[in-house]
């Protein structure tokens, strides 16, 4: 099912996120050495799995932390969030001289410096579209800051829409990517405090249209362990919504939101599963297109992915072992191809 | 062992210095000048120099230095250009022993000779720098650094006859004492002002720390400086230190922003190898003391600290080591922190610094990931949505057909329950827009379900267009007929049920009939129109036929009870006629026998719609209730929330759209039955269209220009365009697509004779 391509990334410290644009065709990458890279899809190029270094530039004075696609319908643009205490907006930009040549000079510009926070910002994640041009981020000091642009041409403009204060150090942010109407939009955010005994780790905005806030959640059940990674599943056709958490395991939980008559909503957050299988801290989940398989990592070095069986149970339908430098073929994955060709 | 410990001040310290065997320590700044104890839990105040009758400018410091070999002999840089020695030993409540003034601006550094107690250097902002005799109490020398100002001074420890000077303008002086009028080497090594400068205890590396945010690591053994390393910090660095016996490891503190103390590996310059976060403020100066466990800081927050390895945050333990993202198309892409056993075997080739032994952090500075990209060469999943999206048909064609080819399509990837959901959409509802044969059908189905359920496996599999399709239409005359005439002649259920299968094996058996009516192949819309209107005609005369049977009242209750129920159940839109069909037997019925439960299609379609969005197949749902006559799926989307329509209709487009089929997506946004998803293709791109006649505009959707009353036409033919219309931009005559290119094959005017050189590009 899956085939292995080592990419030398050149990166010269740990890489902290990778990400894929909307379409899947451009991936860009981040490191504690302060770069970013972005990579295209060459598909007659084999060496490097298909992948083409598009360009690369130093973009903050301390580790990048993560990068993420707005959607390409506000144009080629990446957001960026540091150690250095910094979020920034790029945007590729292809040189006015060259602009009807087929090899116009692209270039990435900075488009603005994001300077709020006074502590390591960790996690920086454009709203889905229907928001319009949202970007929210969390730091060390566990602030959510929420940043809108309200003019989508003017990606040097950004105005501080909300900052709700979180009591823990904050690690991830994760919007829920299946808005619609009249369901408010969603935010959760994890963190990866050590010593927060007995509080939530996990924390729900939901946005109240009417006060124009985001507010929290109270009834989110409480996670006992840091936090590493977040992740709303997309919805689709489900009449709810999932929210992967990873922490010493997978916490899958399910968020219910019960539209009232008066526009009001009520949610219903309910532990849904736990994935143990990794034995071991996980550091990041990840969910595909459609939201039915996930696909986790965690320090005993293994991606696994997952898959919901019988609308009540998550299997792990595939293991893809590493030895720290390459991915292992798996074994099992045929199982996986059964499961997925069972659907 | 030593502990964190700290103290506050009433102001803030500008520097520290440790005496030679670590016990004591001076703070000194603008207010605050004193000696305090290191005891074991806390600092003790040992002595306050700042007494006297006069505190001039004289007590107010920019730097601090304790005699390495005199233990009781001090010496301070004054804000007011004066270096100022201090002799612990002196009797007198002040302590004061020399003023040297010599320097026309601030001192901003003192040192002594590493060997030779008696001598003294100071840099000052005037830009120059100063030896002094402490015997003779004598300014020896004067060097002129050429340069605005000297911000550090430190004696070479390999050779104590060199130091090194580092300026504002970002350069780097060594200097040989003997030789006052010339520098050594001069070099330029930062962008911006450097504050600060520190020499390796064991190599002749010099560390400078900039402005710039960097420390720099010059290797200065060759005559050339060579750049060893650069640290890039997130802050202008105000002072560096290196951190004994650990080789690559220096200390450094920020002058604005950041207000932690970092302790970083030369060869991890990314991510500090520790850091002390105790301080409010930015930190001031930097001590170590003896040990290498323990240093000590001074900062504007006006503390003193102490602080010690075991209390310090390790920030690259927990920094995220793994990244991971899936893409549309269900490849992945995995980050991960390569092993430290892995990465030293290669890495021996690479790496400037690897000549010189490893220590025992080597784990912590051979630090790096490995990307995988793992492509999922055979996602069925994403390839069955692109696939089916690609090959659906969803309008343009008879009900019979869409499904016909959409079941043939599902099954030639594999997806055979889709496939049979389609075929079982076409069984139950082919014919529809003939409202009462989908009645009947519906019937028809339910005795299929009831007794014949294998069957329709069987047929549903081989989905060979429209061999299946005689399961529906056709058998309706039949059947209908067959209905009848067992009506009048089976009296009781349990013959009713034997009679029942021939009922649709006769109507298999009469395929050919069905064929005839609504052969797939040949069947086109008008035709189409003429069955339903005969079909329409048949039902009704069968309707009228029944209130005739009254003498056999009880065999017709029994036969014509599933008539009842399919209107029942399936409430289409003839309702008028079933209310008076209902009326009738009313007065027809006395003793109703139980109807058998029929089973309602509409139920278990909609769950199983509801089930396949469920799992992530939108598409499925989705295409199957746009595929379905407009009729059919209100009845449908009655059992539907109306959100949860949106949300399939959203999901399904925005898939597309992320998968890059755009006409497939502008598809659906054209068929979707919701008003507000019809709307998503014109919320972002319209067109407004004036008239190349009299320029004004023309209303949307229209082709007739209100205002002189004439469509678009082509320039060539003179007709109306009703397809492409194709313009020049410079002089806004066009035409049809194909008229303006073969023109253009051989002209390069305007078509009209406008004389315009028109460019369609």
């Amino acid at each position: 099912m899956f085939e292995s391509h080592s990419v030398s990334t050149d990166h010269k410290d740990l890489i902290h996120d990778v990400a894929f644009d909307h379409y899947g065709r451009r991936m860009a990458t981040c490191s504690s050495d302060q770069f970013i890279k972005v990579w295209e899809m060459d598909s007659d190029n084999s060496i490097d799995g298909g992948w083409k270094l598009s360009a690369t530039w130093k973009a903050h004075s301390g580790s990048v932390w993560k990068v993420t696609w707005a959607h390409p319908e506000f144009g080629q643009v990446l957001a960026s969030c540091s150690f250095d205490r910094t979020a920034a907006v790029w945007e590729e930009i292809v040189s006015e001289q060259n602009i009807y040549s087929q090899t116009g000079q692209k270039h990435w510009a900075k488009r603005t410096t994001l300077v709020d926070s006074r502590m390591s910002v960790m996690d920086i994640k454009f709203a889905p579209k229907s928001l319009g041009l949202l970007l929210a981020t969390c730091s060390v000091d566990g602030i959510i800051r929420i940043y809108e642009a309200p003019d989508v041409m003017n990606l040097a403009q950004w105005t501080l829409q909300q900052e709700v204060p979180c009591k823990h150090q904050a690690s991830c942010i994760s919007w829920n990517p299946s808005y619609t109407r009249p369901e408010v939009p969603m935010l959760a955010v994890g963190s990866d405090e050590a010593a927060a005994a007995g509080s939530s780790r996990v924390v729900v905005l939901h946005y109240s249209s009417y006060v124009r806030r985001w507010h929290k959640l109270e009834n989110v059940p409480s996670v006992a362990d840091p936090v590493h990674d977040i992740s709303f599943a997309p919805r689709l056709g489900r009449s709810y919504d999932i929210l992967a958490i990873a922490t010493r395991d997978i916490r899958l939980f399910s968020i219910c939101q019960l539209v009232g008559s008066a526009g009001t909503s009520r949610f219903e957050v309910t532990p849904f599963a736990t994935l143990e299988d990794h034995n071991s801290t996980v550091w990041r989940v990840s969910w595909n297109s459609v939201g039915n398989v996930l696909v986790s990592s965690g320090d005993d070095g293994s991606v696994r992915i997952w898959r919901l069986s019988k609308q009540t149970s998550w299997k792990c339908v595939g293991t893809i072992k590493s030895d720290g430098r390459r991915l292992l073929l798996p074994e099992v994955m045929n199982a996986a191809s059964l499961t997925l060709a069972k659907h | 062992m030593s502990k964190t410990i700290f103290i506050a001040q009433e102001g803030p310290a500008n520097a520290l210095a440790l005496n030679r065997d670590y016990s004591r320590v001076v703070i000194a700044g603008r207010n605050v000048f004193k000696i305090f104890a290191i005891e074991e839990e806390e600092f003790v105040e040992a002595c306050n120099l700042r007494v006297g009758k006069n505190l001039n400018l004289n007590f107010s410091c920019n730097d601090v230095a304790w005699n390495s070999v005199e233990d009781h002999i001090l010496a301070t840089a004054a804000t007011n250009g004066a270096v100022v020695v201090w002799n612990l030993n002196r009797p007198s409540r002040s302590k004061q022993e020399h003023v040297f003034v010599e320097h026309n601006r601030t001192v901003n550094k003192v040192s002594f000779n590493p060997v030779d107690p008696s001598c003294l250097i100071s840099g000052s902002q005037d830009g120059t720098m100063r030896t002094f005799d402490l015997r003779t109490k004598v300014a020896t020398n004067i060097f002129y650094s050429n340069t605005e100002s000297v911000r550090d001074v430190q004696f070479n420890p390999h050779a104590h006859f060199l130091f090194a000077s580092v300026s504002e303008n970002g350069n780097v002086q060594t200097w040989d004492m003997r030789k006052p009028d010339k520098c050594v080497l001069q070099f330029a090594a930062h962008s911006g002002p450097i504050f600060a400068c520190d020499w390796h205890p064991e190599s002749l590396w010099l560390a400078t720390a900039s402005r710039d945010k960097t420390i720099k690591v010059w290797d200065m053994a060759t005559a050339k400086p060579a750049l060893e390393q650069t640290i890039n910090t997130i802050a202008s660095v105000g002072r560096v230190r290196w951190r004994p016996s650990h080789k690559f490891h220096i200390a450094s503190v920020a002058l604005v922003v950041d207000c932690s103390v970092n302790v970083w590996d030369i060869r991890r310059p990314f991510i500090p190898y520790v850091v002390f976060t105790n301080h409010k403020d930015v930190a001031t100066g930097i001590a170590w003391r003896g040990d290498p466990n323990v240093c000590l800081t001074t900062s504007r927050d006006c503390t003193l600290y102490q602080h010690v390895f075991k209390d310090a945050v390790y920030p690259a333990a927990q920094v995220n080591p793994q990244a991971l993202a899936v893409s549309p198309q269900g490849h992945i892409a995995f980050a991960s922190k390569v092993p430290t056993t892995l990465s030293t075997k290669d890495s021996k080739s690479q790496g400037i610094l690897r000549r010189n032994t490893p220590s025992a952090n080597e784990e912590f500075s051979q630090v790096t990931s490995s990307l995988n990209f793992l492509s999922c060469s055979a996602n069925k999943e994403m390839n069955w949505l692109i696939h089916s999206a690609q090959r659906y048909i969803l309008t343009g064609k008879p009900f019979s057909e869409i499904c016909d080819h959409n079941a043939s399509v599902a099954h030639s990837i594999g997806r055979f329950a889709v496939g049979m959901m389609w075929s079982i959409i076409k069984t139950l509802y082919n014919g529809d827009d003939a409202e009462e044969a989908t009645q009947f059908k519906s019937g028809q189905a339910g005795s299929v379900k009831q007794h014949q359920l294998p069957k329709i496996k069987e047929e549903a599999n081989p989905t060979s267009g429209s061999s299946s399709s005689d399961m529906v239409v056709p058998v309706t005359q039949p059947t209908l007929n067959g209905l009848k005439t067992n009506g009048h002649t089976v009296p009781n259920e349990a013959d009713r049920r034997y009679h029942r299968r021939p009922n649709v094996g006769s109507g298999d058996a009469q395929e050919s009939v069905g064929d005839f009516f609504f052969g797939d192949a040949e069947m086109d819309p008008l035709s189409m129109e003429f069955e339903i209107n005969h079909l329409d005609g048949l039902i009704s005369q069968d309707w009228t036929l029944l209130p005739e049977a009254f003498e056999l009242r009880q065999d017709i209750q029994d036969r014509s009870s599933p008539p009842e129920q399919f209107s029942e159940s399936d409430s289409v839109d003839t309702m008028e006629e079933m209310t008076r069909v209902s009326e009738k037997w009313k007065g027809l019925s006395v003793a109703d026998p139980p109807l058998p439960k029929i089973w309602n299609e509409k139920n278990c379609l909609v769950e199983a719609l509801k089930q396949h969005a469920a799992n992530g197949d939108v598409q499925t749902a989705v295409c199957i209730l746009i595929a379905l006559p407009a009729a059919r799926r209100q009845l449908l989307l009655d059992l539907i929330d109306e959100h949860d329509q949106e949300v399939w209709l959203l999901a399904y487009i925005s898939l597309l759209n992320q998968h890059e089929l755009f006409t497939h997506t502008n598809e659906i946004v054209k068929l979707a039955w919701i008003p507000e998803v019809n709307q998503l293709n014109r919320q972002t791109t319209y067109i407004k269209i004036s008239c190349n006649q009299c320029n004004k505009p023309i209303p949307a959707g229209s082709r007739l220009c209100t205002h002189c009353n004439q469509s678009i036409t082509c320039s060539i033919c003179h007709q109306a365009v009703t397809g492409a219309y194709v313009w020049c931009q410079g002089c806004l005559h066009g035409g049809h697509l194909l008229h303006i290119q073969a023109w253009l094959s051989e002209n390069t005017s305007c078509p009209t004779g406008c004389g315009h050189q028109c460019e369609f590009t």
